[in-house]
C-alpha cells in the first residue's frame, strides 16, 4: 500500500508541476464556463451547457492522462525501473487508478465550485448525489482511458482516440443540447456513452432534486462500462509488460 | 567467493530473432563483470531478462541464490538498475525523485531520509538537491539516474551503458563512481562498446555477440588472449580490394578486414608486419592515408573473433 501511494503521490505532483497540464486541465474548462454563463438562463440551456463543459473535459482529462501518462513514463524508461523493483504491476496499476481519480475528481470540485460562485449556476440541492454520480462517472472513465492506453503506441494517439470518443459520446450523446426522438447510430452512442448518462444525471439532480433511487440504470451502466473496460486495459498493460 | 548472480543457458527470441541465445555466466560477490559487445549483441536484452522485465523463453536467472521468475520480489530487492537514457520524473526535484525511488525500494522514515543524502553525496549533486531535474545538464541527470539505483543499496547494482553520449567531464565522473563503488565491494555489471571503460573498470568481462557469448574470463585472461595479435590500422585512399588481396598472402597476417577504406590486420607482431605491408600495398598502387598500431586489447580479441569492430 505505501508503494501504492508513493506512485499516487509522485504522479499527482508531476501532473500539477506541468503548466501545461494545468492549462488543459483547468484553465481551458474554466474559461469555457465562463463562455456559457453568457447563455440565457431559465430553460435550462445554461445548466445543461456548464454541466457539459465538465462532463467533456473532465472524460478528457482522464483519457489523455491515463493513455498519455502511462506511455509517457514507458518512453521515460520509469514504467520499467518502478516493474524492475520490489513493486508488483498491481500495486503500480492501482496507484495510477488512483492518482488518475483523484485529479478528475479535484477537477470536478473546481469546475463545480466556480460555476456556482464565480458564474452564478444555481446548485442548491442534490449534493451527496452529485458526489455519488461523479465518482461512478469518473470510474466509468478511468476504466476507458486505461482500456484505451492499452491499445495506443504514442501520445499523439491517445490524444486523437481521447477527441474522437469524447467529441462523439458528447455532442451526439445529447450532452450540450437535448436530441429529440433519436434514431439509429444517434439513439446508440446516446444509449453506451457514460457522459450521456453522467450529464443527464448531474442535470436532473441539480435542476430537479432527483434522489439515487432512480439514478440505479445510470450509476448500474456507469459501473458496468467502467469496471469491463478497466478489467480489460489492466490486464491487456500486463501482458505487454 | 559465492556467485551472487547465476544465469544457465538463457534464451530469449523476438520472432524468427534469435536476441539472446544460451548464454550462461555467473558474477560473484564485489565482481565488477563488463558485458562487452557492439549494438544489437543481446546486452539490454540480457539484462532486461536479469531484472525480471523480460521473461525469458528458456534458462535461469538467480540473484542472491531467488530465482527472478518464480522469486522475482526476493530477488529484485537485491538489485539497482541504471537504465542507459535517464529514467527520473523531470518536473520534480532531484531530492523527491530519490525519495521516490527510496519508497518504491521500501525505504521510510530517517533511513530513506539518510539514504538521499548520501547517494547525493556520492553522486556529487548535494547542492543540487532541490532543483528541478527538468534544468540539469544531460551529464547531472546520469548521475542522478545512478543515485537512483543505488538509492536502497543494492546488492547487485546493473549498469546499462550509462556514458553513452555525455561529455567527458560528466564521463569521468561516472567512471570514478564505479570505481568508489568497486572499493566498497558493491557487485557491478557494466555494459559497454567503449573497450577503455570495461577495461579500467572490470575484474570479469564477457564479450558478446549475436546473442552469444563469445569469449569469458578475468579480464588479465582475455587480454591475454587478446595479446597475442595486435592490430594494424591502414587508412587506404584507393583500391581497398587489391590492397586488402596483397597483405592477406603475407607471413604473419593472421586476418584482414576491410571497413570502409580501413584495412585492419591482425597479426601477432606488427612492426615486424609493417614494411612489407606497406611494400605489397605500393606495389598493387594504392595510395595509403594514415598507419596505427593498436596495442592488443579487447578491443583487437574481439576483432579476431568476430571480424568486426566493436563500435560498428
Amino acid at each position: 500500500m505505501k508503494k501504492t501511494i508513493a506512485v499516487v503521490s509522485v504522479g499527482i505532483r508531476q501532473m500539477l508541476a506541468d503548466p501545461l497540464y494545468l492549462v488543459f486541465a483547468l484553465a481551458v474548462p474554466l474559461l469555457m464556463t465562463w463562455v456559457m454563463s453568457f447563455l440565457p438562463t431559465g430553460d435550462g440551456s445554461y445548466e445543461m451547457a456548464i454541466l457539459g463543459v465538465l462532463v467533456m473535459f473532465v472524460g478528457l482529462n482522464i483519457i489523455t492522462s491515463a493513455g498519455g501518462y502511462i506511455i509517457d513514463e514507458k518512453q521515460t524508461g520509469t514504467w520499467q525501473r518502478i516493474l524492475a523493483s520490489p513493486t508488483s504491476y498491481w500495486e503500480l496499476m492501482t496507484g495510477y487508478f488512483i492518482k488518475i481519480f483523484v485529479l478528475a475528481w479535484l477537477q470536478s470540485l473546481v469546475l463545480l465550485l466556480s460555476s456556482k460562485y464565480l458564474f452564478g449556476a444555481p446548485w442548491n440541492q442534490g449534493y451527496l448525489e452529485v458526489v455519488v454520480v461523479l465518482t461512478v462517472y469518473i470510474f466509468a472513465m478511468t476504466g476507458l482511458g486505461l482500456f484505451i492506453a492499452g491499445f495506443v503506441k504514442s501520445t499523439g494517439q491517445v490524444q486523437m482516440v481521447a477527441m474522437a470518443v469524447v467529441m462523439v459520446g458528447t455532442m451526439l450523446g445529447g450532452v450540450f443540447f437535448p436530441i429529440e426522438e433519436p434514431s439509429g447510430i444517434i439513439k446508440l452512442i446516446g444509449t453506451v456513452s457514460p457522459q450521456s448518462w453522467a450529464a443527464r444525471a448531474l442535470q436532473e439532480i441539480l435542476t430537479s432534486g432527483i434522489n439515487l433511487t432512480t439514478l440505479v440504470t445510470p450509476l448500474l451502466w456507469m459501473s458496468a462500462i467502467g469496471l469491463l473496460l478497466l478489467i480489460g486495459g489492466v490486464l491487456k498493460l500486463q501482458l505487454e509488460s | 567467493m559465492k556467485a551472487l548472480l547465476e544465469v544457465k543457458d538463457l534464451k530469449k527470441s523476438f520472432g524468427s530473432r534469435q536476441a539472446v541465445d544460451g548464454i550462461s555466466f555467473e558474477v560473484e560477490e564485489g565482481d565488477v563483470f563488463g558485458l562487452l559487445g557492439p549494438n544489437g549483441a543481446g546486452k539490454s536484452t540480457t539484462l532486461s531478462m536479469i531484472c525480471g522485465l523480460l521473461k525469458a523463453n528458456s534458462g535461469s536467472v538467480t540473484v542472491g541464490g531467488y530465482d527472478i521468475a518464480a522469486e522475482s520480489m526476493a530477488a529484485k530487492k537485491l538489485i539497482g538498475i541504471v537504465p542507459q537514457e535517464p529514467a527520473l520524473y523531470t518536473q520534480l526535484s532531484a531530492k523527491a525523485n530519490l525519495r521516490f525511488w527510496g519508497r518504491i525500494n521500501g525505504l521510510r522514515g530517517k533511513e530513506l531520509n539518510r539514504a538521499v543524502d548520501e547517494v547525493l553525496d556520492l553522486v556529487g549533486l548535494t547542492d543540487r538537491a532541490s532543483g528541478r531535474i527538468g534544468k540539469f545538464s544531460g551529464g547531472m541527470k546520469r548521475r542522478l539516474n545512478i543515485a537512483a539505483g543505488l538509492i536502497h543499496s543494492p546488492k547487485l547494482l546493473i549498469m546499462d551503458e550509462p556514458t553513452v553520449g555525455i561529455d567527458p567531464q560528466s564521463r569521468n565522473h561516472i567512471l570514478e563512481t564505479v570505481k568508489n563503488l568497486k572499493q566498497k565491494g558493491i557487485t557491478v555489471i557494466y555494459t559497454s562498446h567503449y573497450v577503455e571503460e570495461v577495461e579500467a573498470l572490470c575484474n570479469q568481462v564477457a564479450i558478446m555477440d549475436n546473442g552469444t557469448i563469445i569469449a569469458e574470463g578475468s579480464l588479465a585472461e582475455l587480454q591475454k588472449k587478446g595479446g597475442q595479435f595486435q592490430e594494424l590500422n591502414i587508412d587506404l585512399n584507393s583500391y581497398p580490394e587489391k590492397a586488402q588481396s596483397a597483405i592477406q598472402m603475407l607471413p604473419g597476417v593472421e586476418e584482414t578486414f576491410l571497413i570502409d577504406q580501413k584495412l585492419k590486420i591482425v597479426t601477432p607482431n606488427a612492426e615486424q608486419i609493417l614494411p612489407l605491408a606497406l611494400e605489397a600495398i605500393s606495389r598493387q598502387g594504392v595510395t595509403i592515408g594514415e598507419i596505427k598500431i593498436h596495442k592488443p586489447n579487447l578491443e583487437s580479441l574481439f576483432l579476431k573473433l568476430t571480424g568486426k569492430a566493436l563500435r560498428d
